[in-house]
């Protein structure tokens, strides 16, 4: 295998290994195998544009189109012309994707599951990093500047999963960029082992030695370099706080968010700005219900419980109806009354679900919106959200009563076993401490009521936004024996244990109704963002219940005097007189006088939900386009210094032993001392033999007999190797080039110096060499199309 | 064998030529390159033209040349009553053999110096074509060879002078080189004052090489090789002459074919056995601007040949950029070279 091959292949495996760091964000991991193999593919027509050869940047451009046109096969097939060939369309699908995909990323905790957007940023983001590399390490040949894109992709990676186990993700990508590196060594190593290694007679023994060695020299650095980087971390105080960690926190059970609970909440993922300082206005509304304490505005329910998480299921969705079916479950002797809200979204307030009170029955709204019919959501098709919107809700403020509650029938099969689901991994105390609550009870809504009151009032709980919970399975445990925590932890804990009860319960995501306006408007703040639980009775429906002391309100429903086993038929007749007018006020009050403590989680989590893709928490494939972003920014001014820095090195490197790698050797070494007298302010003039050229380069730059001299040997050599019959080969040019080189800087003044290495004026024939080529593809093109046009007149005549 | 005598000769050629040199430049003060050109196109098998205002020493480095070289050397002076047989010969009936008898003119000899050349008519000018371009003449239908070497140094006034007929552009065109001496230094003439207070130094001028070694000299100058880039230079250079808005008449292609001997021959006295881009712009004026005609418009701007030949060179690239001879063009080493990044120039 050739060393460019090698290299390749090291590339390529920097970069899979690089973005292995990806896999733990999304599930299943199948992108990663369409990545590799597209990045296969870009690797395989690299080293073949190598090949052929074409100019760099040409190399770069054919795998840049290739790797466009496979992933043109792969998303947007039916977009492209004649199936592969990217056209507008396509971009604008791309565009699309990437859209929901962000979206898909805002939606959804780690690991998200893998949509068709998502998949199309994995894979092209890996692909692009992929070329990068492939470019700066093997077109360029300098794997060094390699590392920054694999950092980038690490870091976005890193940055975004959870920090558990992410020492491995390192280790990986570490690796990776150490193997291409000792490739690139080894490569450059071994050709100076050529070069050096004595004549053809020993080529064996001599090379194979004099390249090793460097390499296990190379080897050892790399190693004790991964082994400092990974221990000195530990001892340093923890870098936290970065913009990486507040991704972090966005992403996973951040602090303490509720812990395993709130990591499960694909909504709770995306809490921006959990520390709110001030409280935003997410929406305003007015509404003709007379009371507006029941007015919870629902955004989204989370009926999976996997024991770590609540999510929502995923669903069927549907073209939003007319007038939506009566909710699941609801009586027709229940008392109902249909309101009707008017809600204007704020501005910045970006949210893929729409959020409405509970039950709707009828939404006007503008946008491409599809309906949920389980949960009876709205969620928002193609990058759909509610910013800025307004619109309007018909919904029903369902009052049951508490006997019809107590003597709710049992409900359907079905959803009674989707409902009452619990994982196997869920702690016995769970169940075990929803029996000893609820012991006594004659039935269901009595032992919900329990529950309620018990988290509410008689269990000792106490609101506290910045308890640590932890997260996994366990949390729901510890929390059950701290004590403290926030709505989320409240309205898990409880539906959690509904459940082990046996009664169907899921958890609800939204606001709490906000506070009242002079005006008759009401608004909905930040910290207003709230998760509550659902119980279903059949008869009534999904019911709303409150655990969460000191936050939202407590249905009349469940409201009893006495915690004892009495029915609430008490509530029912005080139900009227004990409006919440005063109860929502001081809810929402006890909430903001809370909010010290107890906001910025509440706030926290339901804005995660509420915010969606807000711009305040940039999503993570933001970052990652950031990075390459600033990196490609800050390449730019340094691309003469890099690219002077890359022509001399491959001018003055390593050449073949034979007469023609020679001749080519001197002509390069030649053209380095033309363009580095060129980048001191001594133009090159073609009319001039190199002869009169290097007395020029002497004389205008005042070089020292030495430096002199060097540059006469080099001129000498050229005109042997153009000129001569038997060219007399001349060794150490590279060496002439450097004193030459050392003796132009001495004689220079600060700013010339400065000017010769960040903006070398001979990178201007990169310039020439595009315009060349562009002229050349224009007269072939005009050549062509003359041709073309000639042909059917030659026919005619 | 012969590859051994032709090195052997490029030395010789070398030390030869210095003595030649030194021998001429006793007499010719103050101007080697003058000499040295003289040299070149001695050994490049040209005519040498020597222009230049009266009594700068035209006459006397045509002869310093001739006496430095132990061979037959003839002087012609130029008179407008000049005839062409004067110049060829003639053929005489010779009563007592009952036959013609080829009375060989002035230039059956080795070193031809032609005095005041513009001074003939054009018409005994033109005697001199046949013999300077075949090196023979013909008289009578019968062709008569001449010696070898055979080298034709003319020297004229500037045409502006009274009493000249200008050389035809054919005439010109034959002469491989023109050079123009030019008053000497101070330093130069007071030297030469001291010199020529006395005796004539040309009276004390002995040869230092004899023809056959300049023939051999010659021969070795013809093993000199001229790298393609060279040779494209010469071309590119001629063909600029060509397309000059400035000239009437550009360079022909004899003169790109003494441009290159002449450039070999440059090369051997500088001891190299290749020809360098730097010896034919030494010598593309000496060898180009005599045959080339400015634009009236030119000459009205008081632009000279030997301006248009400078702004030429300067506006010529030196191919570089080798597709060169046994070359770069094989295997690796191209590839090699295709990848450099900046692959033009």
């Amino acid at each position: 295998m050739s060393g460019r091959a090698r290299l390749a292949l090291c590339a390529a495996a920097a970069t899979l290994l690089a973005g292995c760091a990806l896999l733990p964000l999304v599930d299943p991991a199948s992108w990663y195998l369409q990545a590799a193999f597209l990045l296969a593919v870009q690797t395989g027509v690299g080293a073949a544009a190598r090949r052929v050869p074409l100019a760099r940047s040409l190399t770069i451009a054919v795998q840049a189109l290739v790797t466009l046109m496979l992933l043109t096969l792969s998303f947007a097939r039916e977009q492209a012309i004649a199936g592969l060939l990217p056209g507008p369309e396509v971009f604008r699908y791309f565009g699309d994707l990437l859209q929901t995909g962000s979206d898909d990323v805002g939606r959804y905790s780690i690991p998200a599951p893998l949509s068709d957007g998502i998949r199309l940023m994995m894979v092209g983001g890996v692909v692009v990093i992929g070329l990068a590399v492939d470019a700066l390490a093997v077109t360029f040949r300098s794997a060094a500047p390699a590392g920054l894109p694999l950092l980038a992709l690490y870091s976005v990676a890193a940055g975004l999963s959870d920090g558990a186990a992410g020492w491995i993700w390192f280790l990986l990508a570490a690796a990776g960029y150490l193997v291409l590196l000792l490739a690139e060594g080894r490569d450059r190593l071994s050709q100076w082992g050529r070069v050096f290694g004595g004549g053809a007679r020993a080529p064996g023994v001599a090379p194979s030695e004099s390249a090793l060695a460097p390499i296990r020299t190379g080897r050892r650095i790399g190693a004790v370099a991964l082994g400092i980087s990974l221990v000195v971390p530990l001892a340093l105080p923890a870098l936290d706080g970065g913009l990486l960690d507040a991704a972090g926190t966005g992403v996973g059970t951040g602090s303490g968010g509720g812990g395993t609970i709130s990591a499960v909440n694909p909504l709770v993922s995306l809490r921006d700005s959990l520390n709110v300082d001030e409280d935003r206005e997410v929406m305003s509304y007015r509404t003709n219900s007379e009371e507006t304490q029941d007015l919870y505005l629902r955004i989204v329910s989370l009926d999976e419980f996997d024991g770590t998480a609540w999510k929502p299921a995923k669903r069927h969705v549907e073209d939003v109806p007319g007038s939506f079916p009566t909710p699941p479950g609801l009586g027709d002797d229940v008392l109902r009354t249909e309101v009707q809200t008017r809600i204007s979204a704020a501005d910045w307030y970006a949210q893929d679900w729409l959020p409405m009170p509970y039950p709707a029955s009828q939404v006007g709204i503008d946008g491409k919106w599809r309906y949920e019919p389980v949960g009876r959501t709205l969620v928002g098709d193609h990058g759909q959200t509610t910013r800025g919107l307004e619109y309007t809700v018909k919904s029903l403020i369902v009052q049951p009563t508490a006997e019809q509650l107590a003597d709710a029938p049992e409900p359907p099969e079905v959803l009674k076993r989707q409902f009452t689901r619990v994982p196997g991994s869920l702690p016995p105390v769970v169940a075990q401490t929803a029996r000893d609550v609820t012991e006594g009870s004659a039935n269901d809504y009595e032992r919900a009521v329990k529950l309620q009151d018990w988290f509410a009032l008689s269990g000792g709980f106490t609101y506290d936004t910045e308890v640590q919970v932890g997260s996994g399975s366990q949390a729901i445990a510890r929390f059950l024996r701290d004590k403290e925590g926030f709505c989320v932890h409240f309205s898990f804990a409880m539906a959690s244990m509904a459940r082990t009860l046996g009664i169907p319960a899921r958890v609800a995501v939204g606001f709490t109704p906000g506070s009242p306006q002079a005006d008759g408007t009401s608004t909905v703040g930040l910290r207003d963002a709230h998760a509550w639980p659902e119980l279903y009775f059949e008869g009534v429906g999904w019911t709303r219940f409150e655990p969460t002391p000191s936050r939202g309100t407590v249905p009349e429903y469940t409201r009893t005097d006495t915690p004892g086993t009495t029915v609430p038929n008490p509530d029912v007749p005080s139900r009227s007189s004990s409006t919440a007018p005063s109860a929502e006020p001081s809810d929402s009050e006890s909430c903001t006088a809370a909010e010290k403590k107890l906001e910025q989680p509440c706030g926290s989590e339901s804005p995660q939900a509420a915010f969606g893709a807000t711009n305040d928490d940039p999503p993570w494939f933001l970052l990652l386009v950031l990075a390459l972003a600033g990196l490609a920014v800050l390449a730019v001014p340094l691309l003469p210094m890099l690219w002077r820095i890359r022509a001399r090195s491959v001018r003055l490197g390593a050449h073949g032993r034979t007469e023609a790698d020679t001749a080519a050797a001197t002509l390069a070494a030649w053209q380095e001392v033309s363009d580095t007298a060129w980048d001191f302010g001594i133009a090159p003039d073609e009319s001039q033999t190199p002869r009169k050229a290097a007395a020029r380069i002497v004389h205008v730059g005042h070089l020292d007999p030495e430096a002199a001299a060097s540059v006469h040997r080099v001129a000498d050599a050229v005109e042997q190797v153009l000129y001569a019959p038997r060219p007399r080969p001349t060794a150490g040019l590279g060496d002439d080039v450097r004193r030459m080189t050392a003796g132009l800087r001495a004689t220079a003044d600060r700013g010339t110096r400065l000017r010769a290495l960040l903006a070398p004026r001979s990178t201007v024939r990169v310039a020439w060499a595009v315009s060349d080529g562009w002229i050349a593809l224009r007269s072939r093109a005009a050549a062509r199309w003359a041709a073309v046009l000639r042909r059917p007149s030659g026919q005619n005549s | 064998m012969t590859t051994y005598d032709d090195r052997a000769s490029l030395t010789d050629l070398t030390t030869t030529a210095e003595r030649v040199r030194s021998s001429v430049e006793e007499v010719i003060e103050g101007k080697p390159e003058v000499v040295r050109l003289s040299l070149t196109v001695l050994l490049a098998e040209g005519h040498l033209l020597i222009e230049d205002v009266p009594g700068v020493g035209k006459t006397m480095l045509a002869k310093a040349l001739a006496r430095s070289i132990d061979c037959s050397v003839r002087r012609i002076q130029f008179t407008p009553d000049l005839l062409p047989s004067d110049i060829t010969g003639v053929s005489i009936w010779d009563q007592q053999r009952r036959d013609f008898e080829f009375k060989p003119g002035a230039i059956f000899a080795q070193i031809v110096i032609g005095d005041e050349i513009n001074r003939a008519s054009p018409k005994t000018q033109s005697a001199l074509l046949e013999s300077m371009e075949e090196r023979q003449v013909t008289i009578d239908g019968t062709t008569y060879e001449l010696p070898s070497p055979f080298m034709v140094v003319a020297t004229q006034n500037p045409v502006e002078m009274e009493g000249t007929y200008p050389l035809p552009e054919a005439q010109r065109d034959r002469f491989m080189a023109r050079v123009s001496i030019g008053y000497p230094s101070a330093e130069a003439e007071l030297q030469m004052l001291d010199i020529h207070g006395g005796a004539s130094p040309l009276d004390d001028l002995q040869p230092v090489a004899h023809a056959h070694e300049i023939v051999k000299l010659i021969d070795a100058v013809r093993t000199v090789h001229v790298a393609d880039p060279v040779r494209r230079y010469a071309v590119d250079l001629v063909g600029a002459t060509r397309s000059h808005p400035d000239l009437r008449l550009g360079a022909s292609p004899r003169a790109t074919l003494h441009l290159l001997r002449a450039a070999k021959a440059s090369a051997a006295l500088s001891g190299r056995d290749y020809a360098l881009p730097d010896d034919v712009q030494a010598l593309a004026v000496a060898v180009l601007a005599h045959r080339l005609l400015p634009t009236a418009q030119a000459q009205l701007n008081r632009r000279t040949a030997e301006q248009v030949v400078l702004e030429i060179l300067q506006r010529t690239a030196v191919p570089a950029a080798p597709q060169p001879p046994g070359g770069l063009v094989t295997g690796r080493g191209s590839a090699a070279l295709g990848q450099q990044p900046p692959r033009r120039l």
